[in-house]
């Protein structure tokens, strides 16, 4: 049986692996996915902690996060084909307007 | 028995008489969602949503013993109901200026009446949650759709990028935020505020401090504090101004309402952390935020960027965790209320007129075309500064007072001296009104509605400032309510 620590030790390298990506890339669409690999992160450290401890709570939490990231990629998904259809262009740095 | 009858009987009914304001302010959402298809009257709409919101701040009043309800997920006491009528009133405030703002842009949505009702629910839940669940809920329900809410405007790219740049960052937050809870549930096994206060007492260890420190740096990014503020100025710029007006009043302020709740109630014992972080990120606030509005020629980017330095000084007061602390931050956030709103609100009131660019050009002469707003402006002014009479410095000096009582002496140092750099800037708005001639003679128009609030706003900032004991007790009440409720359930 594989300990729960391997399973934290891999939540938090995707969670950083995912906030690496969202500081470098530069492709609207991959800088979303990242935000969603974050929060997949957290779903494994929560089935993880539950298996520590015997319980399901955590599991519970899981349902939670996966509407939430649902919810929140439908958004973002609708705002970046706004930007797409005004811009034709899903590169960062060629859509930025806003500075200062 | 059925099975419902034998799931009531085993978990038992909440206590669905102190959730009515909720109930009321979700009904009113539906309703507006539906009657939103078929009404064409775009004032009945507007005029339904003040009716629901009046409504659910009149019940709130009518709540006379508290509760925790939900099985544990729902706390209401004088804490939650207090930041909640204030929620509602100010919510209200910001929709009464909203339809004529938006039809003048050209960029009318029924959405708007229904997402601001959706935001304030979440906004409501999390003032009042006792428990990580019903808190993260909360702050997503309120999250996701203020990022809608920012991308609204019609046929402008600006907006678009606005939202996407707060979604992409609000995100990676929520993803902090979520770490945060899984590494203090898998230390402490659960969600309640009281469990985890009682499980950390005295045992904690590396994964609780790297816990607090994620959920140090996600509520961070929420409440806008520097190193991760970001969205805020292109967030703020490009939503439509009524709706930034609600964002950095409303919003901002259910967030620093709920960091006080965790902090006193979840991890007292781990005031050092909290309140190193808590000060660091406040002396971040307010150097940056100060020092960069300096430099904005754009006065809604300018407001944007004060908004974050308020959030310094806001946060502040969290680093003197004591009763005198958690007094000044309630002071100041509710009366941070006044002001933010109230700058938003003469923005967008002008901003309405075509040749209007939030410009600090534009502000040129505006003490002879419209006096009495242009005082409205200055009264603000003065108060962002924090000039005697008005309550901008009765917060300033209450987060002063605490800071010295427990020995901060470097972020008091810090607060003053920003205060005056924050001057020069606010002062140009001044100057620019007061000591130029116009440009021209022509008059902006402006409705009845952006007057009324406006003027109530800043006689508001005026009276509370020169009488601040009512605000003062009310926030003394609350802290107390709050560390009573810290070690009793």
């Amino acid at each position: 049986m594989v300990p729960y620590e391997y399973y934290v030790a891999l939540s938090g390298l995707l969670m950083v692996l995912g906030l690496i990506g969202v500081i470098v890339r530069k492709n609207v669409i991959a800088m979303l996915i990242s935000t969603e690999l974050m929060l997949n992160a957290v779903n494994i450290a929560f089935v993880a902690f539950d298996f520590k401890l015997h319980d399901v709570v955590g599991q519970v939490f899981v349902f939670f996060i996966l509407t939430i990231a649902a919810a929140e990629a439908a958004v973002g998904l609708g705002l970046i084909m706004a930007i797409y259809r005004m811009k034709k262009d899903v590169d960062v740095e060629k859509l930025t307007e806003l500075k200062g | 028995m059925t099975i419902v009858q034998q799931l009531v009987a085993g978990l038992g009914i909440p206590n669905f008489k102190v959730l009515i304001p909720e109930i009321i302010v979700l009904i009113t959402a539906i309703l507006v969602f539906l009657a939103e298809l078929f009404i064409k009257s775009r004032a009945l709409i507007s005029a339904l949503t003040v009716v629901g919101l009046a409504l659910a701040a009149f019940s709130m009043l009518t709540i006379s013993e508290g509760a925790i309800t939900l099985y544990g997920l729902y706390i209401v006491d004088s804490f939650s109901l207090a930041f909640k009528f204030f929620l509602v009133i100010f919510t209200i405030l910001a929709i009464i200026n909203l339809q004529s703002y938006v039809e003048s842009k050209k960029t009318y949505y029924g959405e708007y009446y229904y997402l601001i009702l959706f935001t304030l629910l979440g906004l409501m839940i999390i003032v009042s949650s006792p428990n990580l669940i019903s808190f993260y809920i909360g702050l997503e329900l309120s999250s996701i759709t203020s990022y809608i809410l920012v991308g609204l405007w019609r046929k402008d790219y600006r907006s678009k990028e606005g939202a996407f740049k707060y979604l992409i960052i609000g995100g990676a937050g929520t993803a902090i935020i979520s770490y945060a809870i899984a590494l203090i549930y898998g230390k402490t096994g659960s969600f309640d505020f009281a469990r985890i206060f009682h499980v950390i007492q005295d045992n904690s260890d590396i994964g609780v401090t790297a816990g607090l420190v994620l959920l140090l740096v996600g509520l961070g990014l929420k409440a806008s504090a520097v190193p991760f503020h970001f969205w805020t100025p292109d967030a703020y710029e490009s939503a439509p101004t009524p709706i930034t007006g609600f964002m950095a009043s409303v919003s901002k302020v259910a967030i620093f309402a709920a960091i006080l709740r965790i902090m006193v109630e979840a991890f007292p014992f781990s005031n050092q952390i909290w309140s190193y972080g808590w000060a660091i990120l406040a002396a971040a606030s307010m150097i940056l935020g100060n020092f960069v509005a300096l430099k904005q020629k754009n006065v809604k980017r300018m407001l944007a960027y004060s908004s974050i330095a308020h959030s310094g000084y806001i946060l502040a007061a969290l680093a003197s965790p004591n009763g005198m602390g958690f007094t000044a931050l309630i002071f100041y956030s509710i009366v941070y209320l006044f002001m933010a709103l109230g700058g938003f609100i003469f923005l967008s009131a002008f901003e309405k007129n075509g040749n209007w660019t939030n410009d600090f050009e534009d502000f040129k002469g505006l003490a002879k075309k419209h006096p009495i707003m242009a005082l409205y402006m200055l009264i603000y002014m003065f108060s962002m500064i924090g000039i005697p009479p008005t309550v901008g410095f009765m917060g300033k000096f209450g987060v002063f007072m605490a800071l010295i009582s427990s020995n901060v002496w470097w972020l008091a140092v810090i607060l003053v001296i920003t205060s005056v750099v924050s001057a020069g800037y606010y002062l140009k708005v001044v100057a620019y009104m007061y000591m130029y001639e116009p440009v021209n003679s022509n008059k902006f128009k402006l409705t009845a509605m952006e007057k009324f609030t406006v003027g109530f706003l800043a006689v508001l900032v005026l009276v509370v400032g020169i009488y601040p004991t009512i605000f003062w007790e009310i926030s003394n009440i609350l802290t107390s309510v709050l560390i009573m409720n810290a070690g009793v359930r």
